[in-house]
């Protein structure tokens, strides 16, 4: 009796679903969306594929295919493709110039609705179309496990403040805070490039922070940071500087936001002579100033677009009772701002 | 009057209550409460968790004085209060919670694994082939069902750590300002936690089954504390994971967080997740159907096999019907509904009347 039901639960069970052979499909991993040309459509789409090779080298190869809804699309390039089309292995998806000013919420919504796609997937826009950035050939091991290593590193390392699928989707969800995703522009076939943040008003782009901005922007937006930046000093020396660990206090009274940010870093590089200890400080004091400077001036840029990349409205949330997010719009209009900077330098490096 | 005692070979030792309560508790409820609470208490809902963990620590405080004094299960209490044939009556309600119980996890389950993993699975075979696992389990009598439930907790307690990857992607400053909600709003969300908290009220059926049983009554307080610590703490991790109104959005919070889990070998962490709540939920099917087969072998006097495959037939007949969310969400909140009413309205009673009859009884006894 209890033979016969296992050898029933045996022949039952492995008939239950399809089976997706890894070699029998392709892995969508890479994604960009443009605006059609011919009205009807809504998107030109573009799929990228990596074809693994038997001497391990790997072929990108893009699908593209037109459609009002991203189903629409990942149906017009199974017709091209010669295996079915599976989209766990998604990594990044990039919108297009004219799609990103024009509103992504559908696409959004698309996303997080399919239970296929992860949280990691890096989100970006590209200064030209994305199905051309689709369409180099960069690296060895594939255009998206090149552009999703690109980002991943300048996040852990450099000026790209956190981001990805899920924090990008939280902060476009959550009121009083936008969105902003990082740009990236293809410069040569073989060659792509990191040119700043996307800054979105709900789901549309309003504006691009160039690269010198991002360092500061960084300072904002992420908790902790790493970040480079250099100082000019009086005589004309240079001295660059890594921070290591970056720290930002937000408090925001009826209509002031006092922010306080910590720096603790290392000098890099220095182009003078000797690099004394007043020099450290002339270096700290000028890199203060310049902090205190910039990030007050992309406060009152953000104040002018009217996007709060920097999420003001919910840390005035989490510091007041019963906040009326209707009133914030107003109030944030006439916000003042006062930007206080520590800079502390601890290291010069293994010569004095 | 006085009812045969369980021998003493089929009876379970105190501990294993802590497993029993804890394995039937930790569900379905569990993969997206965090959204349904929030609805009514925002982030400051992980309050109400706490607020209704520490109620049900009273009732099952009630449940032993009950058992105790009845000397007994449920069926036994209800006569003590009522006579034989109301008693029976009455006890026979419960043959219709439990059967629903059963019905809304399993179904509950296929669905999850419909819409994450595989849309084209048959929702009968699947009950199918589960149902003739519970009744594999449930045939080895009641002490295999202890085991497959002390199982169904250990083995998959590994997932507990995964939600850790979500707090590095966490803001935790979300959470302030803290009470920033009325204290209805926070009632009202501690009752919404029921569909999630509900099991535990399982001991009133099976106390005659343990071996000492008021040594096992600090393990039912441990097992319920130990889940309100978790639920607490998962809901924390959600509502610092997650904007308000993107949770608002997320039906199966728990299982969304998994998409943030990244690890060399494993590209979507969920299949995995999802695959192993399979055991989390197999000691719930399992428990509460060996409960009403034993119900119905108290009331009816049918052998309890008999009564196990007429369970199956009605749970397999039944899962038939249930095909949309519409209809499973509906069938979720009315067993929450009514596990709020049994757990939270009719055991107080219960466990007034019992006092009251034990005081009667003694009256006349003197």
């Amino acid at each position: 009796m209890k033979k016969l039901l296992l050898i029933c639960l045996v022949l039952l069970l492995s008939g239950c679903v399809d089976k997706e052979i890894l070699d029998d499909i392709n892995i969508e991993v890479g994604v960009g969306y443009d605006l059609a040309e011919d009205p009807k459509d809504k998107y030109r789409g573009t799929i990228l594929f990596q074809e693994f090779q038997p001497d391990k080298s790997v072929i990108n190869r893009t699908f593209s295919g037109n459609g009002k809804l991203r189903q629409d699309l990942i149906i017009d390039v199974t017709r091209q493709s010669s295996e079915p089309v599976v989209t766990g292995g998604l990594k990044v998806a990039v919108f297009g110039p004219k799609i990103s000013k024009l509103g992504i919420y559908d696409l959004i919504d698309s996303f997080q609705r399919d239970p296929s796609i992860g949280a990691r997937v890096f989100v970006i826009t590209s200064e030209d179309k994305a199905e051309d950035l689709l369409k180099g050939e960069y690296g060895t091991r594939g255009n998206s496990t090149y552009i999703y290593n690109l980002i991943q590193h300048n996040i852990e390392h450099r000026d790209i403040p956190k981001t990805n699928l899920h924090l990008a989707f939280r902060n476009y969800h959550e009121r009083g805070r936008d969105m902003f995703l990082p740009r990236l522009k293809k410069i040569a076939n073989d060659k792509v490039e990191l040119i700043g943040i996307s800054l979105f008003e709900k789901d549309k782009e309003v504006d691009i922070l160039p690269l010198e901005d991002l360092f500061f922007f960084k300072l904002l937006v992420d908790k902790y940071s790493e970040g480079n930046f250099d100082v000019q000093l009086k005589k004309g020396d240079l001295a660059a500087i890594k921070s290591i660990k970056s720290t930002h206090k937000i408090k925001i009274t009826d209509n002031h936001a006092a922010i306080n940010i910590n720096i603790e870093g290392i000098v890099r590089e220095y182009t003078g002579t000797k690099l004394t200890t007043a020099v450290v400080k002339d270096v700290e004091k000028k890199l203060e100033k310049k902090v205190e400077r910039e990030c007050l001036k992309l406060l009152k840029k953000f104040q002018e677009l009217g996007v709060d990349p920097v999420g003001l409205g919910q840390i005035k949330k989490t510091q007041h009772r019963n906040f009326d997010y209707k009133k914030w719009e107003d109030d944030y209009k006439t916000l003042g701002f006062e930007v206080k900077c520590n800079v502390n330098i601890e290291e010069t490096g293994i010569i004095e | 009057m006085k009812e045969q005692p369980i021998p003493e070979r089929l009876q379970i030792s105190p501990f294993l209550v802590f497993f029993m309560v804890m394995s039937i508790q930790i569900g379905i409820g569990v993969l997206g409460y965090q959204r349904i609470i929030a609805m009514d208490a925002g982030y400051d809902a992980w309050i109400s968790i706490l607020f209704a963990g520490g109620c049900i620590h009273v009732i099952i405080w009630m449940i032993y004085k009950i058992c105790d004094t009845a000397g007994g299960d449920i069926v036994t209490a209800h006569k003590y209060i009522a006579g034989n044939f109301i008693g029976k009556a009455l006890s026979a309600i419960f043959i219709g919670y439990f059967i629903l119980f059963s019905l809304t996890v399993l179904r509950t389950f296929i669905e999850v694994i419909q819409v994450w993993m595989f849309p084209e699975i048959n929702t009968f075979w699947f009950a199918f082939a589960f149902m003739a696992l519970c009744v594999y389990i449930i045939f080895g009598g009641f002490r295999t069902v202890v085991g497959i439930s002390f199982f169904g907790l250990v083995l998959p307690a590994y997932l507990i750590l995964t939600f850790g990857w979500a707090i590095k992607f966490s803001n935790f400053y979300n959470l302030l300002p803290i009470w920033d909600h009325s204290i209805k709003e926070l009632l009202t969300a501690s009752y919404h936690m029921s569909l999630t908290f509900i099991g535990f009220e399982s001991i009133i059926f099976f106390y005659p089954f343990i071996k000492e049983p008021k040594k096992s009554q600090k393990w039912a307080h441990l097992a319920v504390l130990t889940t309100t610590l978790i639920y607490t703490t998962l809901a924390i991790i959600t509502f610092a994971y997650f904007s308000e109104e993107q949770l608002s959005k997320q039906i199966w919070a728990s299982l969304t967080m998994w998409k943030i889990v990244e690890m060399p070998f494993v590209e979507r962490f969920e299949y995995i997740g999802i695959a192993n709540w399979n055991l989390i939920i197999l000691p719930n099917v399992c428990i509460s159907v060996w409960i009403v087969s034993r119900l119905i072998k108290r009331v009816f006097n049918i052998r309890q096999k008999v009564g196990v495959f007429f369970i199956v037939a009605v749970v397999l007949f039944m899962i038939i019907f249930l095909d949309t969310r519409d209809k499973i969400n509906m069938l979720n909140d009315s067993v929450g509904k009514m596990g709020f009413i049994f757990t939270f309205i009719y055991i107080p009673l219960l466990f007034a009347a019992v006092m009251i009859a034990k005081k009667l009884k003694r009256g006349k006894k003197k």
